[in-house]
């Protein structure tokens, strides 16, 4: 600790400096989200926090990210920045400039989500980069499914063009944008929130400069980006060095299941993460591009090893990934990848399971809440309004070293649910029950989170459309340490029939669809578990009497 | 006997103030008290009495007693209210449990979520349903209700019952049969039916209202009751009323029935002191910042008026995380509060930063210098360090600090730590605490759209004057106000307080879609059960005012906004100043504006408040019998002079018209105010303090 503060060639910043410069970039960037937020048309970034902003330094490097920002995210939007320079170099951008672009490879790893970014120019220099990433509302192609089998049918794909030029809109880009879009009004409005966003950032940064006078941000980009990276290899530091290997297997598409093959190494203070010998790409949309991967296999190890540290770019620094190209964690264009968090949000569970090897009190037992499932109705309500609705809700969190998981809360998303009042008023649809799904927690010492049980039924007079993202049919949460794996999810129509998991399809009118979710993997030896706690979820029916004779060997 | 006596009550968790103003003798008096949390109607005898016999009136002159209090706050956190009972719709058993299903933290692996007012075993559901539209798509089971109902009673012993059903906002019916089968089974059960206390639409939020209302009902009522009681056998036979978390006041039974909308009571009365300021000092725009031990608060006062909001969260599990708590459909002033207080503890991070809050010494142990074994520097040591605070003038000089003690703490817990001398740390310190306060308040200003420019600043607060000229000088404000004893303004606030309440409806439609005949209808009610109210609350019919406002968004977006709607009856042809006001007030909030996307209203929302009560305020009474203005020099530090001699005023000695150029402290019993080089102030015809920073 002692030698913090001489990190670096950089440092120039008393440690009193440092805090208020870095605390008031910090809120630059929340400022900049709240501005996204509150004006967004998409139930995506409103309710599953599908966004990000970003405050970026004249190389492209990340200083600040927005707090409750995503990490996919935040981490990726300097990538992106570095393929934006290389198309149009430094010196041609000008005040006003806006680039935009949603191309997977080059940002996020699907197409809805849409990446803009802003140079920040102070007295004519060009002094850093304001970003935002936002899921529009629409973009064409296929909606949100998982069964497309090229990029081509899942959308339009935009290559880094410049949205303004020098403050004036791009009208042909917009032009093809909006004819290729459903719902062309809110996907502009959502293009300008973001662009509203990214000004809020910008005007603030110039502030922050004049207030602080400084003339650029390049000495002080040095000193945070050291700082954080300090801090994260001080934590890896305390990991044993050692190889520690884990595999993953999921539903997948059909016959084409995904096994996930993880080795992580520790190694001083560097640690890396290598998915060698892990399934092929497959022509269905569950490619995670090496974006993507990089992202949610960064974002676990921060969690475990480094929370509480303000991120940048010097936080994913020690943490290098390594996929094989042409797997389904680095696959080549044109792979499919709209549904990609199906595979992505999967590889949390697979490291926490290598490092349990190293640090098992610091990680959590595989989630069923990973990859999160969810159901897209869209369609004409008996008002003749046009609806898409999504029913946001969770399967458990893993449980963990100290406590229970916790039930129907998403991980390593962060995805809350809507109210299904609010839900229910704009869509013809009944939820009939919604509640916690008892007996779902994987047993142990500490017990996984719980499912839960959506039922929901359609009063249109006319089929709906229906698109259903799920997994975990075959392959459930696992348990870490001795504990139990959760229980697995399901989905069925009320006419006795079972959906294909991964499908686009239709609900007849009056016909009832049932939601099962996954329960989270339990932590330790479930003969561990103090009998108190068995007795407290016997009484709260969190899990049956027989259940507790069965797996803690009580009697209710 | 000319009742001419007003007095505030404000039960806090450490003291009880009191205030009380004499209207024919334009008098004011304060009063202090320890809190007796076990029955707080003690603390609140003794206290009265004490400050009728200081002014020499009898208890027959009261006019009214205004009552605030933290007790509800109090029972959620530390939970301790009633044994409550739930009843949701069949499948929907575990709404409140479930909450957002949202990370407060997303780096924290280890999260708590906040515990259920109603653990699962004490919940029940019924076999009904209600559609959006208030269509009964399942009657209501009654015969399972009475099942759940005898379990949860004689097998649970509950005391108390929540209800909250789907839809109930748009169709109570199945609610107020619920009710009545209650009242016929258990007739002394108490009962919070959702859609009375909370008729809005989201359920989560609704039951959780509802839930925290039973929790703390009968707590709440048998308190008010014995207050009641023993205030009248004091000879006290004019009115108690009791503070709103809105800023308003109202009876007793009306708190009784809905006690959960008292929570924000004492914040509320800041806003309302700060809001009387505003009009006092002729200043329609203010920031209103009071900074204690362990918070600093900041609010907007605009036109005079609080800004206020129609939603809160209480008993957060950690206190400055959003999310972390439980969500209340409850009208308040519109308020942050940050971890900012005198007690905020400094501390050196992971990263080799100075960190400053939220956490906090809080009373015990206190700061450093207290001398009462607090080891961790607060802000209030470094305060003292750099000659803000005179060690033998603290609260008036009941209290002598340690400067010594502050010293070697500040070295060893962070100079050392981070390479720099004790004056560097201190100076960090106070500059980051300053930070921290600006950023909060800068962040809630562009959240609502303001400009910062338009705004002074008025500090309060035992902290806040000590701190507000470099916070307002962060914020780029031209004027900070500082009234006389601004340890007490807050309390100020229940005796400024008219007879005021929120009414909310959830209608949701599009504007094309409006069924006007149903909407007036809402209103009407809604302006029938709020004059009968505040007619029973002493306000005269045609002195009643009414506001209405909608929230309302587009179609697609998950925010509402607050839009102003007319008055009288509503049809078809106010669809464009519907749509007008709307994107007025869009525009507001976001620059912009969009056109093509049609708009939806989710709520629909009336304030009725009787006039503020005609008090003048007389703080001549306040000056004390010193003349000598100058009470000596100290050194102090400014980032401008470094340690510098500094002259000390005694704020009892100024009159109306008096100037003092910064650098300057001037001191009162609990509260400093620190000018820096630069600045002037003037003393008011009030005796507040005006201060122009770059004069």
């Amino acid at each position: 600790m002692g030698d913090l503060g001489a990190e670096g060639a950089g440092e120039r910043f008393d440690p009193i400096t440092l805090e208020i410069f870095w605390s008031r970039l910090i809120s630059i960037a929340d400022e900049s989200a709240a501005a996204l937020l509150r004006t967004s048309f998409s139930t995506i970034v409103r309710e599953s926090n599908d966004f990000g902003t970003v405050l970026m330094d004249a190389n492209g490097d990340s200083l600040s990210e927005n707090t409750g920002g995503i990490p996919s995210f935040a981490g990726i939007l300097p990538i992106t920045l570095k393929h934006f320079l290389a198309k149009f170099s430094r010196e041609t951008w000008k005040p006003g400039d806006c680039v935009i672009t949603n191309d997977p490879w080059l940002a996020t790893g699907h197409l809805p989500d849409i990446t803009m970014v802003m140079p920040v120019f102070l007295n004519g220099q060009l002094v850093g980069f304001s970003g935002s990433i936002a899921h529009s509302p629409d973009i064409g192609g296929s909606l949100w499914s998982a069964d497309c089998r090229e990029l081509f049918e899942e959308g339009l794909c935009i290559p880094p063009l410049k949205f303004l030029k020098e403050g004036e809109l791009n009208k042909d880009v917009e032009e093809m944008i909006v004819c290729n879009v459903r719902l062309p009004e809110q996907v502009l409005g959502d293009l300008n929130a973001q662009v509203t966003a990214n000004q809020v950032c910008g005007r603030r940064l110039i502030e922050f400069l004049e207030d602080s006078g400084l003339d650029d941000l390049s000495l002080l980009s040095k000193s945070l980006l050291s700082r954080a990276e300090t801090a994260m290899r001080n934590a890896i530091e305390e990991v044993p060095d050692g190889i520690y290997h884990s595999t993953l297997d999921a539903d997948g598409f059909d016959e084409d299941e995904t096994h996930i093959e993880c080795a992580v190494t520790v190694e001083g203070s560097n640690i890396t993460i290598d998915y060698e010998g892990t399934s092929k790409q497959i022509n269905r949309g569950l490619n995670t591009v090496m974006n993507y991967t990089h992202a949610y296999s960064a974002y676990p190890i921060k969690c475990a090893l480094d929370p509480l540290t303000p991120r940048n770019e010097g936080s994913y620094r020690p943490i290098q990934v390594i996929a094989p190209e042409g797997s389904i964690l680095n696959p080549t264009r044109p792979a499919p990848c709209n549904a990609r968090q199906l595979t992505g949000h999967m590889l949390a569970g697979v490291i926490y399971a290598a490092l349990a090897q190293a640090v098992p009190s610091k990680i959590i037992a595989d989630s069923g809440s990973a990859p999160s499932m969810r159901a897209i109705f869209s369609g004409l309500n008996p008002k003749g309004n046009r609806f898409t609705q999504i029913l946001f809700a969770s399967g458990g969190m893993g449980a963990r070293p100290t406590k229970d998981g916790i039930s129907t809360i998403a991980f390593p998303t962060n995805a809350g649910a809507g109210s299904i009042e609010a839900f229910e008023s704009v869509a013809p649809l009944i939820v009939w029950q919604k509640e916690f799904r008892a007996d779902s927690g994987g047993a142990g010492m500490y017990r996984g989170g719980l499912g839960q049980v959506c039922e929901i039924e359609s009063r249109a007079l006319e089929p709906l459309q229906l698109s259903l993202l799920s997994d975990r049919w075959r392959y459930p949460a696992t348990g870490v340490l001795g504990g139990l794996e959760g229980a697995k999810s399901h989905i069925s129509f009320s006419d006795g029939t079972v959906p294909h998991q991964k499908s686009r399809t239709v609900i007849e009118p009056g016909i009832k669809l049932k939601m099962v979710y996954a329960g989270g993997g339990g932590y330790g030896d479930p003969a561990q578990r103090e009998r108190g706690r068995v007795c407290e979820d016997v009484k709260n029916g969190y899990i049956t009497a027989a259940a507790a004779r069965r797996l803690y060997g009580q009697g209710g | 006997m000319k009742k001419r006596i007003r007095i505030g009550v404000d039960v806090g968790g450490t003291f009880t103030d009191f205030v009380l103003v004499d209207e024919e003798r334009d008098q004011i008096f304060t009063g202090k008290q320890l809190t007796t949390p076990s029955d707080p109607s003690a603390a609140i005898l003794d206290g009265v009495s004490r400050l009728l016999s200081d002014a020499g009136v009898s208890p027959a002159v009261i006019d009214n007693i205004v009552h605030g209090t933290t007790l509800i706050t109090n029972t959620i956190i530390e939970r301790t209210g009633a044994k409550v009972g739930l009843v949701s719709t069949l499948g929907h058993r575990d709404t409140l449990e479930m909450a957002k299903e949202i990370r407060y933290d997303l780096y924290d692996l280890f999260i708590e979520s906040p515990p259920s007012l109603v653990p699962r075993f004490l919940r029940e559901s019924v076999a009904e349903r209600i559609s959006p539209d208030g269509e009964i798509l399942l009657e209501f089971d009654e015969e399972g209700f009475r099942n759940s109902l005898k379990k949860l009673v004689q097998k649970e012993n509950i005391e108390a019952l929540a209800i909250c059903l789907m839809h109930s906002y748009r169709n109570p019916v199945h609610e107020q049969l619920a009710k009545k089968i209650v009242g016929e089974l258990y007739r002394d059960l108490p009962v919070t039916l959702s859609s009375d206390v909370a008729p809005e639409i989201r359920e989560f939020e609704r039951t959780s209202t509802a839930c925290a209302n039973a929790y703390v009902q009968p707590l709440m009522q048998s308190y008010l009751k014995r207050l009641d009681e023993k205030l009248k056998a004091l000879g006290h036979d004019g009115t108690l009323y009791v503070m709103l978390s809105g800023g308003g006041i109202t009876t007793v039974r009306d708190a009784e029935a809905y006690p959960i909308r008292l929570i924000e009571s004492g914040p509320a009365a800041g806003a309302m002191a700060a809001s009387y300021y505003s009009t006092l000092t002729n200043t329609k725009n203010l920031i209103s910042y009071d900074m204690g031990g362990t918070t600093a608060k900041m609010c907007l006062i605009d036109n005079n008026r609080p800004d206020r909001k129609y939603d809160f969260e209480a008993g957060r599990v950690r206190r400055f995380a959003k999310g972390s708590g439980l969500p209340l459909k409850v009208s308040v002033v519109d308020m942050i509060e940050i971890g900012a207080g005198g007690g905020s503890l400094a501390s050196v991070d992971q990263m080799g930063l100075l960190k400053v809050g939220p956490r906090s010494a809080g009373s015990q142990p206190g700061p450093v210098c207290y001398g009462l074994g607090g080891q961790d520097p607060t802000v209030t040591d470094a305060d003292l360090y750099l000659g803000y605070l005179n060690p033998d003038y603290f609260l008036g000089g009941q209290m002598t600090l340690n400067l010594e003690k502050v010293e070697k703490s500040i070295e060893d817990k962070l100079a050392k730590p981070l390479g720099l001398t004790v004056l560097e740390a201190a100076v960090g310190m106070h500059n980051v605490v300053n930070e921290n306060m600006a950023a909060a308040t800068r962040m809630h200003l562009a959240e609502k759209g303001r400009d910062p420019r338009k705004y002074d600043m008025i500090a309060f607060g035992g902290a806040g004057p000590v701190h507000a000229c470099h916070m307002a000088r962060l914020l780029k404000l031209d004027n900070v106000i500082v009234p006389l004893g601004a340890g007490v303004t807050s309390a100020l606030g229940f005796l400024v307080a008219a007879p005021a309440v929120d009414y909310v409806r959830s209608y949701v439609a599009r504007l094309e879609q409006i069924n006007w005949e149903y909407l007036n209808q809402l209103f009407y009610d809604m302006e029938d059960e709020a004059r009968s109210l505040l007619i029973e609350a002493g306000a005269d019919d045609e002195d009643i005012t009414f506001e209405r406002k909608a929230d309302m968004r587009h179609v697609g977006q998950g925010f509402e906004i607050s839009v102003p709607v007319p008055d009288g009856k509503l049809s078809g042809s106010h669809v464009d100043e519907l749509r007008i006001n709307f994107f007025d007030s869009y525009r507001t909030l976001f620059e912009r504006t969009v056109t093509d996307i049609a708009i939806e209203t989710m709520s629909w929302r009336l304030a009725a408040t009787a006039p503020i009560p005609n008090i003048t305020l007389n703080f001549k009474g306040q000056k004390g019998p010193v003349d000598k203005k100058i009470k000596g020099q100290r050194s102090v530090f400014f980032s401008e002079t470094g340690f510098a001699p500094c002259d000390v005023y005694d704020r009892y000695a100024f009159s109306e018209g008096d100037t003092i150029e910064g650098p300057a402290i001037i001191e009162e019993r609990e509260s400093t105010t620190v000018m820096p080089p630069g600045s002037r102030a003037k003393i008011d015809k009030n005796l507040n303090l005006r201060i122009e920073l770059d004069a």
